[in-house]
């Protein structure tokens, strides 16, 4: 670091100036009060019979114990689990699918190409919970519903959507995609921009088809970029409470819960804070594992570049 | 190389794949908006029309005026514009500080902010609710939308240290020599420079704090303090009163403001999702 001259007229300014701590001391602090603190309170909880009003409460491995011997919990983390893994494997694919369509028109020089780009980035800029609403009022069963009727005209009839257990995972689901592709897309997208022209070039020159080119150079190149791409979305799945509030609110019955929404129905509706937390800190310690991995993956490709 | 025909048949398949896509991602959208211009008997014809008859904004209006959107979007505007000059306040500095300054334990600060921005906002809600619900601090702005800055700081840190990072490190030396200190330094010298990563930054900040949901939902239970989308499922809850046509005009008017800002401002937007990922 570069020494700076003393300066003769040393004032509170300059002096504070010197070290980094007055520079990162309030991001600190606040980070402090509403991360670092709730986190540890989270996991105090879990470890109590507290209730949400209540003030006196005893230390338990209750909650915990009731989680494990109940089956509810087994349903709300395969209920997750159904709704992560599509959702991800979804939005990855599709994100990419759509990347390589739009990168493949703009060789080709097509029009439509920035607008097809404008479209599906279209949802990032939409709140959770207005998507909810959207596919809700999407997917009215009714006659008068728009794709119960378009199912008619094609004659599939009784048709369930958020009314029975299976499809309204299946629905929530696919919302889900609808909401996440887009950051999956624009990743997909900048990482196949990085691509040396050379490289694919070279590859048509050796006589690979299409698909070979695909598999063998186009994919490896842009792995790191994918695995962080997975990750973000997994994270941002598992996190997911919003949408899903507005769309089924966990229902019916709890076919579409996952896990957030479980750890707020059990501390807000219940008033059940000991439980409530012991579920919110197994989101927690996914949260944690997704980070861990996301570092890893960063590291990893910081080291290839 | 290739030949034309092959040419041909490939933009084919590629608008015939565009078209799907744009299918999919508009169709529930503009369903939407059609909805929110149709009368009543309109919204029970069998088979529904894709476009309502005419557009009239009977919805919008009773919308506005007839309920509560009109307050829980100017609750929105406040709670957004505060978020935004707040979370500026706390990032710049400690941004401009992760950027030029070397000390122990930077490495192991900066992953530790990233981490938090990976733990869904419900965990730390909940010891918050019981903690200000003792101090008598809910249904509360001021600790609102401290939470709200917390939430969107680790993403703005990180994205505006790495705007920072592509401003050469002898700019800095050459303001020093001209006798300006590290902050005239900072505000003088670097921070023009990475207007346009600070606008990216800011309108992500923008986007996330409109949609924020979980926060006020927890914090919040008295409803004249509530932003659009806490209003929105309210109104939703209260089916009775708002039929689907209400509540589509509702919900367009809740998606107005960003996607406004994201089709003007695309150019930043585009910049701003790929930088933290991309760079590392």
């Amino acid at each position: 670091m570069l020494q700076t001259a003393p300066n003769p007229k040393k004032g509170v300014v300059s002096r504070l100036a010197q070290g980094p701590v007055y520079w990162i001391a309030p991001l600190i602090l606040v980070l402090l009060v509403t991360f670092v603190y709730p986190t540890f309170e989270v996991i105090r909880y879990s470890f109590t019979d507290a209730s949400l009003t209540g003030k006196d409460y005893s230390y338990t491995f209750s909650s915990f114990i009731n989680i494990l011997s109940d089956s509810q919990v087994y349903q709300t983390l395969w209920t997750t689990f159904v709704f992560v893994f599509f959702s991800v494997v979804g939005q990855t694919v599709l994100g990419l699918a759509i990347a390589l369509a739009i990168v493949k028109g703009e060789e080709l020089k097509l029009r439509g190409t920035v607008f097809v780009r404008v479209v599906t980035l279209l949802a990032w800029a939409i709140p959770g919970v207005i998507i909810g609403v959207i596919w809700k009022i999407f997917l009215n069963e009714s006659e008068s519903g728009i794709l119960t009727s378009m199912l008619h005209a094609v004659g599939i009839t009784n048709v369930t959507f958020l009314t029975s257990a299976g499809s309204a995972l299946v629905c929530t689901i696919i919302a889900n995609i609808w909401r996440g592709t887009a950051q999956s897309m624009i990743l997909s997208y900048s990482g196949l921009k990085t691509i040396s022209r050379d490289v694919l070039e070279a590859a048509d020159i050796d006589g690979a088809s299409s698909w070979q080119r695909l598999i063998h150079v186009t994919l490896p190149s842009i792995s790191s970029v994918l695995s962080i791409n997975v990750i973000l979305n997994i994270i941002n799945t598992f996190n997911t409470f919003d949408m899903v509030m507005s769309l089924t609110s966990g229902g019916p019955g709890n076919s579409t819960e996952v896990l957030a929404l479980t750890a707020y129905n059990q501390i807000f509706v219940h008033m059940n804070l000991g439980s409530g937390s012991a579920y919110a800190t197994i989101l927690l310690l996914i949260n944690g594992l997704m980070a861990a991995l996301y570092f890893w993956f960063l590291r990893r490709s910081g080291e290839d570049a | 190389m290739i030949s034309k025909s092959a040419k041909i048949r490939a933009s084919i398949g590629l608008y015939l794949v565009y078209i799907l896509i744009s299918l999919f991602f508009l169709l529930p959208f503009l369903w939407l908006v059609s909805l929110s211009f149709k009368t009543v008997p309109e919204l029970f014809q069998s088979p529904p029309k894709l476009l309502p008859n005419q557009f009239n904004f009977d919805n919008y209006r009773y919308v506005l005026w007839k309920t509560d959107i009109f307050g829980y979007l100017k609750n929105s505007l406040i709670i957004v514009l505060v978020t935004v000059i707040g979370s500026l306040i706390f990032c710049l500095p400690a941004a401009y500080a992760f950027s030029r300054f070397n000390f122990k334990g930077k490495k192991m600060t900066m992953l530790a902010i990233l981490f938090f921005q990976m733990i869904s906002p419900l965990i730390v809600v909940i010891p918050l609710y019981k903690y200000l619900s003792r101090l008598g601090m809910l249904n509360n702005y001021g600790s609102l939308i401290f939470v709200y800055i917390a939430v969107v700081l680790p993403f703005a840190v990180w994205s505006i240290k790495g705007y920072i990072d592509t401003v050469p490190k002898e700019l800095d030396e050459a303001a020093a020599i001209d006798g300006c200190n590290k902050f005239q330094t900072m505000c003088m010298a670097v921070l023009p420079l990475v207007v346009p990563g600070i606008v990216s930054v800011v309108i992500l900040v923008v986007v996330k704090s409109w949609a924020q949901f979980i926060v006020p939902f927890i914090l919040l239970n008295d409803s004249a303090l509530y932003p659009i989308s806490v209003g929105l499922v309210n109104l939703q809850s209260t089916a009775d009163s708002i039929t689907t046509h209400y509540l589509a005009a509702a919900a367009v008017i809740g998606i107005f403001p960003t996607l406004l800002i994201f089709v003007i401002l695309q150019r930043f937007i585009v910049s701003a999702m790929t930088a933290g990922a991309v760079k590392g």
